[in-house]
């Protein structure tokens, strides 16, 4: 077959492009550490939400020193819990599960993205270094109400934090 | 000579008729993106407020009558003219051919119907689950019943092409497919073997459920399916413009095609790559592990492989058509390109913003870089450039070349048609940018309006209200570009025949020959069944795991019908 | 639309799409300086990020 000299270069070419892409993408998976959502939230069956020791009582709970979980229900059309407050500097896993159609939970203007897809649970861990407050939305059309589906995540500050948790006892 | 309307009559009845549904839906589609560009920026919205459905109707209408029935009429037209002229030879049996025809526009009718049933309260129907439908979402029963008449209909055109080329096969003993027909031909392939997973949804899933015959689904696995399906359909809206690209735009330059050979390799590529990626919409989903996204995205980054050939080489075609007209340097030959000829300049245009569209689709294929912009603005700003650029823009191009050959009339206000394409170009210059940047700080798609009452958006530079504005002045842009591209063909078809013994009348339907053409391939590259075989197995290896593992979920458990009609949702 | 205006006709073995290798050089510039601006975007600038 053949082939012009400057195509055969060109076709090196596409191919070192495409190695660099897959390697730059598996370089962040395995070196920095960044996973996809995948099927490690498990499973629940939509009819069983509202009775789940978790997805009953949507909440934020803190599970270790920096660590807090969140379990969430994505409904038509809010989010719950809402607001999420958690204080900077700590690592937040999300729980996520939808008990009538599919929506999106992106908090905007992050990468912070997943899609929440009725029977799964779509887990993602989420560091928030910096205090501030984050606007989240539902990214994927849900039914008419969805351009009202939007939410929050509030980080506090460390001392805002502690005074908080001490106006708690 | 006679042109293509003069040897086949009956083909050209039916290339003029298939244009013309495709161009009814064209217009209709892009009513309903203007009235989506002035609802979300919050110019004019006359269709109802946040608690009507209407935008979502609107969005429906204009998803799957641009995507599915403009492109796929169109494709069905190009691909009957490409056969018969290259073949020189008439579709073998008449009345199969009224039987897709047929079937495929009665298909349309019944889902445009179940779309546009949404509009009116008084009607017991409605579809508004975008062009991805969704479960648990679901549509009146019609919406698939119609999409299911359609694409069969469309199987039955594609039987009707291959038979024509096995007729044609029994008197050319030995030699090559000649090459628009190869490309035919394996775009089928690539569509037989897509199809399978949309029709495995709709029959099993999605009718026994809107009919209430199940009560639930699993949504992950009829997504799942969907997208099966989902990616290979934009390579079959792209290969019609390939064929366009390879086989008429060289010779529109003033130049041949650079090489057949690697123009076959790229369309058995497609054959190969575009069903196992589907999972590469899917990179946020829960329930799907992370080693088979990563396994799709490999797939996914390989299939660049063919359409970066494919810019050498269509680029080096035209390239020789400069050079034939005298340009000279590194860039100075482009400027001795036709740029006044619409047909020309319209896939030329279309070309450059597909590469343009090739950057924002290398990023959504980077499984976690693609975690930024998934579901954003930005994703309509990358397939405004692909399908609503590279394809449309494409398509009209084309019709300019091919509508005195189907109508055996001159084409008509050329001033129109030549300022056509670059109305066209500018306008989505400045709509998909700002779509593009939108998304870059978590403006969302597929939303009837997206300001928000708990926080503000932060763009890295410029404004929302710039952005807005940018995406309104596009879409006008467009929308008037469409239209005048719809003049141009009303105009010409109303004109008045050129003989048929022509003269100075003559139109032009030639294409010269490739400068490498297929005897510098091997033969094997004609061996459809092999490379069919191996199309399926590459499916089953990237497909049979997540499937099983999505499926073993339970196939019919996991939500239960939830109807998009306005009475159960204000219930 | 016959509007070609062929100067000389250039066979295949003298032909070399230089300009094409020039334009598609410039393209795969532009493809790498792009995805890595995308990528600092993405990874390297503050805010709330996802790790799993």
């Amino acid at each position: 077959m053949e082939i012009h000299k400057y195509e055969k270069a060109w076709l090196v070419g596409a191919l070192v492009l495409i190695v660099f892409f897959i390697s730059t993408v598996a370089y962040v998976t395995a070196v920095t550490g960044v996973d996809m959502v995948d099927e490690s939230g498990g499973t629940i069956h939509p009819d069983d939400v509202s009775d789940d020791e978790r997805f009953g009582d949507p909440r934020v709970e803190q599970v270790g020193e920096n660590e807090f979980e969140v379990y969430m229900v994505a409904l038509q059309f809010i989010f719950r819990p809402d607001p999420v407050e958690v204080p900077e500097g700590s690592e937040v896993t999300f729980y996520i599960t939808s008990d009538n159609v599919v929506h999106g939970y992106q908090i905007v203007g992050t990468n912070v993205n997943t899609m929440v897809i009725p029977g799964q649970i779509a887990e993602i861990t989420v560091e928030f270094d910096e205090a501030g407050e984050y606007g989240v939305l539902c990214n994927e059309y849900c039914g008419i109400g969805h351009a009202d589906m939007e939410g929050k995540v509030i980080v506090h500050p460390e001392d805002e934090w502690e005074e908080m948790q001490g106006g708690d006892d | 000579m006679a042109t293509f309307i003069d040897r086949y009559p009956f083909e050209a009845k039916v290339v003029r008729y298939t244009f013309a549904v495709s161009f009814l839906f064209l217009a209709l589609g892009a009513i309903g993106g203007m009235i989506q560009a002035l609802h979300r920026t919050g110019y004019l919205r006359f269709i109802g407020d946040i608690t009507d459905g209407s935008y979502y109707t609107v969005l429906t209408s204009h998803g799957v009558f641009l995507v599915i029935f403009f492109t796929v009429f169109f494709l069905v037209g190009i691909f009957t003219w490409a056969v018969t002229k290259e073949l020189d030879r008439e579709l073998g049996n008449p009345r199969l051919t009224k039987y897709w025809v047929t079937s495929m526009t009665v298909g349309a009718i019944l889902t445009s119907v179940a779309i546009i049933g949404g509009f009116s309260d008084s009607v017991p129907m409605s579809a508004d689950v975008l062009f991805t439908f969704y479960a648990p979402m679901g549509a009146h029963v019609l919406f698939y019943l119609g999409l299911t008449i359609f694409i069969t209909g469309s199987w039955v055109a594609g039987y009707d092409w291959f038979k024509t080329w096995w007729d044609w096969k029994k008197e050319n003993e030995g030699k090559r497919i000649p090459l628009m027909t190869f490309m035919v031909l394996t775009t089928m392939l690539m569509w037989y073997l897509g199809t399978i997973g949309v029709a495995v949804e709709v029959l099993f899933f999605l009718i026994p459920f809107s009919l209430g015959l199940v009560s639930e689904v699993n949504p992950l696995l009829t997504r799942t399916l969907f997208w099966f399906f989902g990616h290979m359909v934009v390579y079959f809206w792209l290969m019609p413009v390939y064929l366009l690209w390879y086989n008429v735009l060289p010779k529109l330059a003033g130049g041949r095609l650079f090489s057949d050979p690697l123009a076959r390799v790229v369309f058995i590529l497609f054959l190969l790559l575009s069903v196992p990626v589907g999972i590469h919409h899917q990179y946020v989903d829960p329930g799907i592990p992370e080693g088979f996204k990563f396994m799709m995205m490999t797939n996914t980054m390989f299939l660049l492989l063919p359409s970066l050939l494919t810019a050498f080489t269509v680029v080096a075609s035209i390239e020789h058509g400069a050079r034939q007209r005298g340009g000279t340097g590194y860039f100075g030959w482009l400027r001795t390109l036709p740029w006044g000829n619409p047909a020309f300049s319209g896939m030329a245009l279309a070309g450059l913003m597909f590469a343009a569209g090739g950057f924002s689709g290398m990023i959504n294929a980077g499984m976690n870089i693609n975690y930024l912009v998934h579901n954003t603005f930005w994703v309509p700003g990358h397939f405004h450039l692909t399908v609503g650029t590279a394809v449309a823009l494409t398509f009209m191009a084309g019709t300019y070349w091919l509508l005195p050959q189907i109508t055996g009339k001159r084409l008509a206000a050329k001033k129109a048609a030549a300022v056509q394409p670059f109305l066209w170009f500018v306008g989505m210059t400045f709509m998909s940018n700002a779509m593009h940047r939108a998304g870059l700080f978590g403006m969302p798609r597929r939303t009837s309006e997206p300001q928000y009452e708990g926080f503000d958006y932060e763009p890295a530079f410029g404004t929302v209200a710039e952005i807005d504005a940018q995406v309104v002045g596009g879409g006008i842009l467009l929308t008037l570009s469409t239209f005048l591209f719809l003049y141009v063909v009303v105009r010409t078809w109303m004109g008045t025949r050129v003989s048929a013994d022509g003269g100075d009348e003559i139109i032009d339907d030639e294409i010269p020959p490739a400068l490498s053409g297929p005897e510098d391939s091997p033969r094997v590259l004609d061996n459809l069944k092999l490379w069919t075989a191996i199309a399926i197995l590459l499916v089953i290896l990237a497909y049979a795991l997540p499937i099983a593992h999505i499926a073993s979920q339970g196939l019919y458990e996991g939500s239960e019908y939830f109807p998009m009609l306005l009475e159960v949702l204000t219930a | 639309m016959g509007t070609e205006s062929r100067e000389r006709r250039i066979d295949h073995d003298e032909f070399d799409p230089i300009g094409t290798l020039a334009l598609i050089g410039l393209y795969f510039v532009i493809l790498v300086v792009m995805w890595v601006l995308m990528w600092q975007v993405e990874f390297l600038d503050g805010g709330p990020t996802v790790v799993g």
